[in-house]
C-alpha cells in the first residue's frame, strides 16, 4: 500500500501543486497471510481512477475523509487525486488553466512517473458534487482517454447550479465572472454536458460509460433527477443509482465502494506482456 | 521537478516506512527558458542516487536542511532518501534488517514503482556521519549494486566512534547500541566493520564502486575518516578524499552534497538502459 504526496511544477497552471498517489503495493496483510500474488512486479502497470474534489476541498480530501486507500488496495487500483480550487474543472477565462492540466498534463505526468496503464479500457474518472461534474466533463471533453466516469452528489447541470448559487437557494464559492467570459451563455456551451453529449454524439465518438448516484435527501437531489432526465432524451447509456444520504462524506466513503464494484475492474494489475 | 513523500508496508523492516523520493521533471526555468532534457520520453530511466541521513535524522532532513532538489534538478539525478533510524543502516542483531531493506528491498521497489534505473553504473548511494558509513557499508556488502558512493564526514572507523566521548556517542541510548551489535566492543573485524569489508573486498578481488569522502578537519570525527583514508591507501585503493575545513553540520554537508554531485558521473539527462 505505497501512499504517496506528489509535488510537482505544472506549466498548464504556472506554478507547483499536489497529488495524492495511491499504488497497490503488497501490505502486512497480504504478506502475512502469504496471499501476495505477483501483482506488483516490474512492468506491471495497475488500472487507475482519477478522483475528483469538490468545491472547497482539494487534492487531500477524498484520502483524509473516505477509506479510499483501503478501497483501492482490495481492488488493485491505483488512485491520482488532484487540486483544481473551485474552478469547476474549466480552463478559466480568468485564472488558471484547470481543464488543460487534469485532461492533458497530469495524465502524462503521471504515466511518465507512476506505473499506471495508458489505456482507456484501464483510466477511469470520478468525483463528488464539483468533482461529480469534473468527472463527467473529462470524460466527455475527450472520450478516448477514459473508459468510464462517475458521479457521486454531482453538480451535473452547471447551468442551474449557477442560477441556484445566484438565487441563493445553495452556498458556493465560484466566481462565475473569472470562470466563464460569459456566464449567461453557458447553455449549450462545452462546459454544459448536456450539449457536450450531444455534440460528441453527433461527431460519432463513443462515450465513456457513465454512472450517476445522489442521495434523496441531498440538497442537489432534483438536480440529479433532472440531469437523469435529460440522458434519457438523449439517449445515454448509463447507470443511475439513489440511496438515503445527504450531501457528505458519510455518502461518499459509502458510495465510491459501490463506484468500485460497478467500474470494469481487474482486480489485478496488467502484465507487461498483454 | 517531483517532490514524492512515499508510505509503504516494508516487509524487511516488518512496518511501515517513509521515504522520499525527488525525480527531476520539468522545471519552471526549463519552462520559462526552455531545457533539452527527454523528460517524459518512453522507456528511458532516471540515474538514482540513494542519500542517507545521519545519527539522530530522518527521510526529511536532506530535503528539509540542503538544497539537495536543486542541485539533484540540475544534474537530472533521482535521489531516494530513506530513513534507517539510528542503525547505521546494518541488520541489526537485535533490531530491523536495515542493510536488507536498503540494498535489497527498497531498489527492487523503486524499480517497480518508478522509472529508475538499475544499471550499477546509473545507481550512487551517499550520506553524512551514520549515513557516510551505511553507503560505505552498503557499497562495500554489495558492490555490484553501486557505481559509486560517497561520504561526507562518515562515521567510518564505527569501532573507535564507539569509545568517543563526543555528545553524538554518550547521548546515544546504550540499549540501543545494544541492539544494533551483538558487542558493540568486537566491532572490528566484524561484518559492520568496513575496514575489515574492504580487506575483504581487495582479498577477493571484488570491483568495487568508487569511493569519494569528505571531512572538515575541525570535525570531530576527521580521526575516524583519516584512519579509513589511510587503511584504503595502504591497501591500494583509490579514493577520493576531500580533507578541507568545517565541523559536523548542514552548511558543510550543504556544500559538499553539491560537490559530491560534480563528482558524480552525471549524464544530466535521463538515460538509455
Amino acid at each position: 500500500m505505497a501512499f504517496m504526496q506528489c509535488n510537482f511544477f505544472s506549466p498548464a497552471l504556472n506554478y507547483s501543486t499536489n497529488i495524492n498517489v495511491f499504488v497497490p503495493t503488497p501490505n502486512s496483510d497480504e504478506v502475512l497471510n502469504h496471499k501476495t500474488a505477483d501483482y506488483f512486479e516490474e512492468g506491471n502497470k495497475f488500472q487507475v481512477l482519477y478522483l475528483l474534489h469538490g468545491a472547497y476541498g482539494d487534492y487531500s480530501d477524498w484520502y483524509r475523509l473516505t477509506s479510499i486507500e483501503k478501497y483501492g488496495q482490495t481492488h488493485k487500483l491505483a488512485v491520482v487525486t488532484p487540486s483544481v480550487s473551485n474552478s469547476f474543472y474549466q480552463d478559466m477565462y480568468r485564472g488558471s488553466a484547470y481543464l488543460t492540466y487534469i485532461l492533458e498534463e497530469l495524465p502524462a505526468f503521471v504515466k511518465s512517473i507512476f506505473p499506471v496503464s495508458d489505456k482507456r479500457e484501464d483510466t477511469f474518472v470520478a468525483g463528488l458534487s464539483m468533482g461529480g461534474y469534473g468527472a463527467v466533463k473529462l470524460a466527455f471533453e475527450k472520450p478516448e482517454q477514459y473508459g468510464a466516469c462517475a458521479s457521486l452528489s454531482g453538480a451535473l447541470d452547471i447551468v442551474k447550479t449557477m442560477e441556484m448559487e445566484r438565487n441563493k437557494i445553495i452556498e458556493g464559492p465560484f466566481r462565475w465572472d473569472a470562470i466563464f467570459e460569459c456566464p449567461e451563455g453557458l447553455e449549450g456551451s462545452d462546459a454544459d454536458l448536456f450539449a457536450l453529449a450531444k455534440k460528441r454524439i453527433s461527431e460519432g465518438r463513443e462515450l465513456p460509460k457513465l454512472y450517476q448516484t445522489v442521495g434523496t435527501e441531498d440538497f442537489i437531489y432534483e438536480v440529479n433527477l433532472s440531469a437523469k432526465t435529460k440522458w434519457e432524451e438523449i439517449g445515454i447509456d448509463f447507470t443511475f443509482e439513489e440511496y438515503p444520504g445527504i450531501h457528505d462524506w458519510d455518502f461518499w466513503d459509502t458510495y465510491i465502494q459501490r463506484v468500485l464494484e460497478w467500474l470494469p475492474l481487474k482486480n489485478d494489475s496488467i502484465k507487461e506482456a498483454d | 521537478m517531483a517532490h514524492i513523500q512515499l508510505n509503504f508496508y516494508s516487509n524487511a523492516l516488518k512496518k511501515n516506512a517513509n521515504v522520499i523520493v525527488f525525480i527531476p521533471t520539468v522545471s519552471a526555468d526549463d519552462y520559462l527558458m526552455g531545457g533539452s532534457v527527454r523528460y517524459g520520453q518512453k522507456g528511458l530511466k532516471y540515474q538514482t542516487l540513494y542519500l542517507l541521513h545521519g545519527s539522530y535524522g530522518d527521510y526529511l532532513d536532506w530535503s528539509r536542511f540542503t538544497g539537495i532538489e536543486r542541485y539533484a534538478q540540475d544534474k537530472v539525478l533521482a535521489v531516494v532518501m530513506p530513513s534507517g533510524e539510528n542503525s547505521g543502516y546494518v541488520n541489526m542483531a537485535f533490531g530491523e534488517a536495515y542493510e536488507t531493506y536498503l540494498t535489497k528491498e527498497l531498489p527492487e521497489f523503486m524499480e517497480k514503482m518508478f522509472p529508475v534505473a538499475k544499471k550499477r553504473e546509473n545507481t550512487f548511494i551517499g550520506g553524512l556521519s551514520m549515513g557516510g558509513y551505511g553507503a560505505f557499508h552498503c557499497a562495500l556488502k554489495c558492490p555490484e549494486r553501486y557505481g559509486c558512493a560517497v561520504s561526507l564526514s562518515g562515521a567510518l572507523d564505527m569501532q573507535m566512534l564507539q569509545n568517543s566521548r563526543v555528545p553524538h556517542i554518550t547521548n546515544m541510548s546504550l540499549n540501543y547500541r545494544k541492539a544494533v551489535y551483538k558487542d558493540f566492543n568486537k566491532i572490528r573485524g566484524s561484518d559492520a566493520d568496513i575496514f575489515y569489508l574492504l580487506e575483504e573486498a581487495v582479498k577477493g578481488r571484488k570491483d568495487l564502486p568508487k569511493l569519494y569522502m569528505a571531512c572538515g578537519q575541525e570535525d570531530f570525527i576527521f580521526e575516524e575518516n583519516e584512519n579509513f583514508y589511510n587503511k584504503a591507501e595502504k591497501l591500494s585503493v583509490s579514493v577520493e578524499y576531500i580533507r578541507d575545513h568545517g565541523i559536523h553540520e548542514w552548511d558543510y554537508w550543504d556544500v559538499h552534497i553539491r560537490m559530491a554531485l560534480d563528482w558524480l558521473p552525471c549524464k544530466k539527462d535521463l538515460v538509455e538502459e
